[in-house]
């Protein structure tokens, strides 16, 4: 299955926003974590996530930082904010809203039922 | 062999040439490629498939860059300024601002010293300020670079060599009337103090060719960028001494003697460490500039060959005519410096290439058929020290062009790699400190300091 490109762009800030709000976490993790939970259906080109993870830092949503790792190699860690956190809490009910009425209409009883 | 290192250096070079990323982004999506890298590996691919996989996955670097252009161009002027991640070199980073302020005062400063010893800026000093130029700006942007490349004793003590003498030298020698001697010290002193920047600006490596190279993109972009800061400066003298008018207050004397002395000084040191600073955030705009106009002078200089032969008029024996070629030739040998600058070395050859030897051959055809008209004339003039200094400026030119000019041709033939073109053009470059050395050491003497 592939996902059009325009729901990709959009659903990467809540996902981005999600993963770090479970643990501080860097670019490469954060595709390889994407990978993971979506069983692979939902794939980025990596090199996008970083102008998305910076726009993000611009606007406040996330802070970074660099780590060394013990092989040695500096890697930048990003860190949800506050005003991330509160963020992604908007988003995903907006994401909600959309889910359910798409479930009423269409979904597999063909409305009537809600399915929150 | 597959070389991954010198793969992901490639990569990262590439994407650091579209302008638009700065290095702490190249260096997070570096570190993101090498993890991509290894964990391929440690899957049981090859180093080389690894590699071109994690590219693929980066995705293209034109699409990339566009991404990056517009999260950043907003910023790019604050990225400039704004103050590194960590600590040490946060620190460095506000000592570097402190002393190119300091700099720039002190090169405002030695543009006040001929006053000091009672010579203001004007119509009988203007030889003193004019041979003395060079000793105000240069020195504060070889302090600057000494500090940033953190160079050795060996080279703080040759650097303070070569400016004590070169003030002293060019103090202490008399001048007599007509002062051609002293005019000529007054336009070789910088040419050869500029380049000897260039040991400063290479550091311990300024022999390499690509070391070279890199200072001509340096300078070339001060230059640049001292044109555009002194437009800026001249609108605020010319907005502050208008606005003074109008309340009757004339400052014109003090916006002359202090402003324009001292930041005319200073100009060099800032624009040095501004680009310094910037690097690869915005692109260099030389190259952009030469490969503009490399193609309309090549047309240039085709009609004015075409003209010369078909209606076979010859440059007739004008006394500027040498001066005006030997400006011509360094145009031409600039617009190769900057082609050159911009290029890949591992890149085929173009037609830019085919471009830029037209240009040098037919430069050196019209500059032969010129030399030719007035060389024989030459020997009745007689030896002046204008005419030989023009000469040997002309010989310089022609031979370093013919050089170059054989190298590009064995190039287009396939017979030579494109770094060879680069580094026959930069092991040429100290001949230039030596003639402008001759004339400001020697000729003063020769001629008996007039």
């Amino acid at each position: 299955m592939n996902i059009s490109k325009e729901l990709v762009a959009a659903s990467a800030t809540p996902i981005i926003l999600a993963i770090l709000q479970a643990a501080d976490s860097y670019g490469y993790a954060i595709i390889q974590k994407v990978r993971e939970v979506s069983d692979d259906r939902l794939t980025w080109t990596d090199g996008m996530l970083y102008p998305v993870l910076h726009r993000l830092e611009e606007g406040g949503l996330v802070c970074s930082r660099w780590e060394t790792a013990e092989t040695g190699r500096r890697r930048k860690y990003y860190r949800l904010t506050e005003a991330g956190r509160a963020e992604l809490g908007r988003l995903r009910e907006q994401w909600l809203v959309v889910h359910n009425a798409l479930e009423r209409l269409a979904g597999p009883t063909g409305g009537g039922e809600d399915h929150v | 062999m597959f070389e991954l290192e010198s793969q992901v250096r490639k990569w990262r070079g590439h994407l650091r040439s579209t302008g638009s990323l700065g290095e702490e982004e190249l260096e997070e999506l570096e570190s993101h490629l090498r993890d991509s890298v290894d964990d391929l590996v440690s899957r049981g691919v090859t180093a080389e498939e690894a590699f071109l996989v994690s590219v693929r996955r980066m995705g293209d670097t034109g699409a990339l860059s566009d991404e990056f252009a517009k999260v950043s161009t907003e910023s790019l002027w604050r990225q400039l300024l704004v103050p590194a991640a960590d600590e040490p070199s946060r620190r460095r980073q506000r000592m570097e601002v402190t002393l190119v302020i300091g700099l720039a005062v002190l090169a405002g400063l030695l543009g006040k010293v001929p006053a000091l010893f009672g010579w203001p800026l004007g119509e009988g000093s203007t030889l003193v300020y004019a041979k003395n130029a060079s000793l105000f700006a240069l020195p504060s942007v070889a302090v600057y670079l000494l500090w940033k490349r953190s160079l050795s004793l060996r080279f703080v003590l040759t650097a303070a060599g070569v400016f004590v003498g070169a003030a002293l030298l060019v103090n202490l020698y008399p001048s007599y009337a007509p002062h051609d001697t002293a005019v000529l010290m007054a336009v070789h002193l910088p040419i050869a103090l500029v380049l000897f920047c260039g040991v400063l600006y290479g550091g311990p490596g300024w022999k390499r060719a690509g070391t070279r190279l890199d200072f001509v993109r340096f300078a070339g972009e001060v230059f640049i960028y001292s044109v555009l800061i002194g437009l800026g400066g001249g609108v605020l003298v010319g907005v502050s001494m208008v606005t003074f008018q109008f309340i009757e207050v004339d400052i014109s004397t003090f916006m002359f003697n202090w402003v324009v002395v001292c930041g005319a000084c200073a100009l060099l040191v800032v624009a040095s460490y501004l680009v310094e600073r910037k690097k690869g955030r915005i692109e260099a705009i030389a190259p952009v500039l030469a490969r503009i106009f490399t193609p309309l002078f090549l047309m240039v200089f085709l009609s004015l060959l075409v003209t010369i032969l078909s209606t076979g008029r010859v440059p007739s024996e004008d006394r500027e005519l040498l001066l005006w070629f030997d400006l011509l030739l360094a145009l031409v040998l600039s617009l190769t410096l900057y082609t050159m600058s911009a290029r890949d070395a591992e890149q085929p050859r173009d037609l830019w290439d085919v471009m830029a030897l037209a240009l040098v051959v037919v430069a050196l055809v019209v500059d032969g058929i010129a030399l030719s008209a007035i060389v024989s004339r030459l020997a009745e003039y007689g030896t002046t020290p204008n005419r030989l200094a023009v000469l040997g400026e002309n010989v310089l030119l022609l031979v370093n062009l013919l050089l170059v000019a054989v190298a590009y041709a064995r190039f287009i033939a396939g017979r030579l790699r494109y770094q060879a073109i680069v580094e026959v053009q930069m092991r040429y470059l100290p001949v230039y400190v030596a003639w402008a050395g001759i004339i400001v050491v020697l000729f003063p003497p020769l001629f008996g300091f007039r």
